[in-house]
């Protein structure tokens, strides 16, 4: 029975190594061809193996003029669409939690509902509304409407309403106000789930295509995927370059996912389990 | 005492968006549908059903939505049940399971963008695909999978499947472990198999995620375009037209903005009837009691 078990593990795991290696084939492809001169299409064997290795790509793409800009711009608006919910689920959320208000069920509602909403719905009226507010291809756009979102207030309201409520009412008795008691004392408290939250924001927000891509025009504005899925539209494409630039872009979020494994997979599976 | 004042403060950033950037486009969206809107003039005309009428006779329509139906049908039980399985899998004590688990999540997290343009090079002419293909003897599209109107978009649904499992094996993972441990050991005393323990304990508990996962992926493969607009535009022959690609070209290219309305209500209709639909099917609330 033992000897069973063992072969049975064994043999799962292999069967684990195999599907693994189909996962990851697609990121392998994109470093090769990213790291070699040639097209990096497939003709016998030995092209499916790296050779002639160089980071001339690289250095290509860092230093043309618009890839640099790209980049500063999805690190932009990815950083202050994270400090922004960072600042408004918590109020948000705290609100909820601790507060009573007329319309609470109603406007909670409204966040789990806006969670489900097909975004393809507000497409064409947000594109004439940001047209407009005058706010077409600029930062604001690809900024302002997405500083809350339901998902992270539930998850903030979520951690709060878990919180002994001691603190909070031992500083309103020394006579702090809503706002101190909320920055000095609730924060400080809510770390782990601001983090989950932040970490989960910047890769959404990074990753971002499409909103950024129909609330934009010029070449200035475009965040990397949206440089990206805009580059491939020429004639002839040039593979390792294309390459390069995209393993750019999914480096640090791998690189991110290495370091906050654990709280990126709460961040994703939070919505999903408390529902 | 905690001031009202403050806590409509508090909740401003909420009602602000919400009002701005999701009621307001939801409504205006529903009555753009019955007008016709000129980007020239700002002037809306109305006119009743006429965008929803133009629906039912534009062929494009009908091939959009034939396209997105096949795509949601193909690739949902494939992810949902290989994600089932994986769950399943990475679940067993195994060497190294962490890190089978941390690697099937990596598409998952990744731009789609550039899934998108890494799969294009791959089901490219002479890329890896074919190479596959012509390794195996089987027959491959000259020019390419994404330049066939037979394989474009069932290459594209592969790619979705392989993207997505990931995730929801996550999902599947998480409520496999909150399963009370103490029902297996209780059936262990009735001496149940594997199998029995599976099929009475596991999958009664995982019914509510079961639900879930297939709400969420319904809603989410319906709207389908980064894939489409990046990979193939459509083509070839509007072999991979789907409902938002059809609202992206006809709203925000040729600027119809009332008839590409009227297309995202009638998508939104028809994702609020599947979903419905899988509720009711499944049970909803059920799940918990058995």
């Amino acid at each position: 029975m033992r000897i069973r078990d063992k072969i049975f593990r064994w043999v799962l795991f292999l069967i684990l190594l195999f599907i693994l290696s189909g996962m990851l084939f697609p990121m392998y492809w994109m470093v090769k061809t990213s790291l070699t001169k040639e097209t990096g299409y497939v003709l016998n064997f030995s092209d499916l193996l790296p050779k002639g290795l160089t980071i001339k790509n690289y250095q290509d793409v860092w230093s043309s003029a618009p890839f640099l800009r790209f980049f500063l711009n999805s690190l932009i608006v990815a950083i202050f669409v994270t400090l922004g919910n960072l600042i408004f689920c918590l109020m948000v959320g705290y609100a909820f939690a601790r507060r009573e208000f007329v319309l609470k069920k109603v406007l909670f509602l409204s966040v789990i509902l806006v969670l489900m909403i097909p975004a393809h719905i507000i497409i064409v009226p947000l594109f004439i509304l940001i047209k407009k507010l005058g706010w077409y291809d600029t930062y604001l756009t690809l900024i302002v409407p997405w500083v809350v979102n339901p998902l992270g207030i539930f998850l903030m309201r979520q951690y709060i309403q878990n919180l002994p409520r001691e603190l909070e009412d031992a500083a309103r008795i020394d006579g702090a106000g809503d706002f101190k008691i909320l920055f000095k004392i609730v924060m400080p408290l809510c770390k782990p789930a601001l983090a989950v939250l932040a970490i989960q924001v910047f890769l959404v927000n990074w990753n971002s295509f499409l909103f950024p891509f129909i609330l934009t025009s010029s070449e200035k504005m475009r965040t990397l995927p949206v440089a990206l899925a805009l580059y491939q539209g020429y004639q002839t494409i040039d593979w390792p370059h294309l390459m390069a630039a995209s393993t750019i872009c999914a480096l640090p979020v791998i690189i991110l996912f290495l370091f906050f494994q654990r709280q990126i997979i709460s961040g994703l599976t939070a919505g999903a389990l408390k529902q | 005492m905690p001031k009202p004042k403050t806590t409509f403060i508090f909740l401003s950033p909420w009602i602000i968006i919400l009002l701005l950037f999701w009621l307001f486009p939801l409504i205006y969206s529903f009555i753009l549908s019955f007008a016709k809107y000129s980007i020239l003039t700002g002037e809306v005309e109305w006119i009743g059903l006429a965008n929803y009428f133009k629906l039912l006779q534009d062929p494009d329509f009908w091939i959009a939505l034939k396209n997105t139906s096949f795509f949601v049908l193909g690739t949902i039980p494939f992810t949902t049940i290989l994600a089932l399985v994986l769950a399943i899998l990475v679940n067993q004590k195994i060497p190294l399971r962490g890190f089978f688990r941390a690697g099937y999540f990596v598409p998952s997290i990744t731009s789609l963008v550039v899934i998108a343009l890494v799969f294009t090079h791959l089901y490219a002419r002479d890329g890896y695909f074919n190479f596959l293909f012509k390794l195996l003897n089987l027959s491959s599209p000259e020019k390419g999978f994404l330049f066939s109107e037979k394989t474009a978009l069932l290459s594209i649904m592969l790619m979705d499947i392989w993207v997505s499992v990931g995730y929801y094996m996550l999902l599947f993972l998480a409520a496999l472990q909150a399963v009370p441990l103490e029902l297996y050991e209780i059936s262990d005393t009735f001496g149940a198999n594997s199998w029995q323990k599976f099929r009475f304990v596991t999958l009664p508990h995982l019914r509510p995620m079961f639900l879930f996962v297939v709400l969420i992926n319904t809603i989410k493969s319906f709207q389908i375009f980064i894939e489409v607009f990046v990979m193939t535009k459509g083509g070839p022959l509007n072999s991979t037209l789907t409902m938002v690609y059809l609202v992206y070209e006809q709203g925000l290219h040729k600027f119809n903005f009332g008839y590409a309305s009227a297309i995202a209500y009638c998508l939104f209709f028809i994702i609020m009837v599947f979903s419905l639909l899988q509720m009711k099917a499944f049970g909803l609330g059920r799940g918990i009691e058995d």
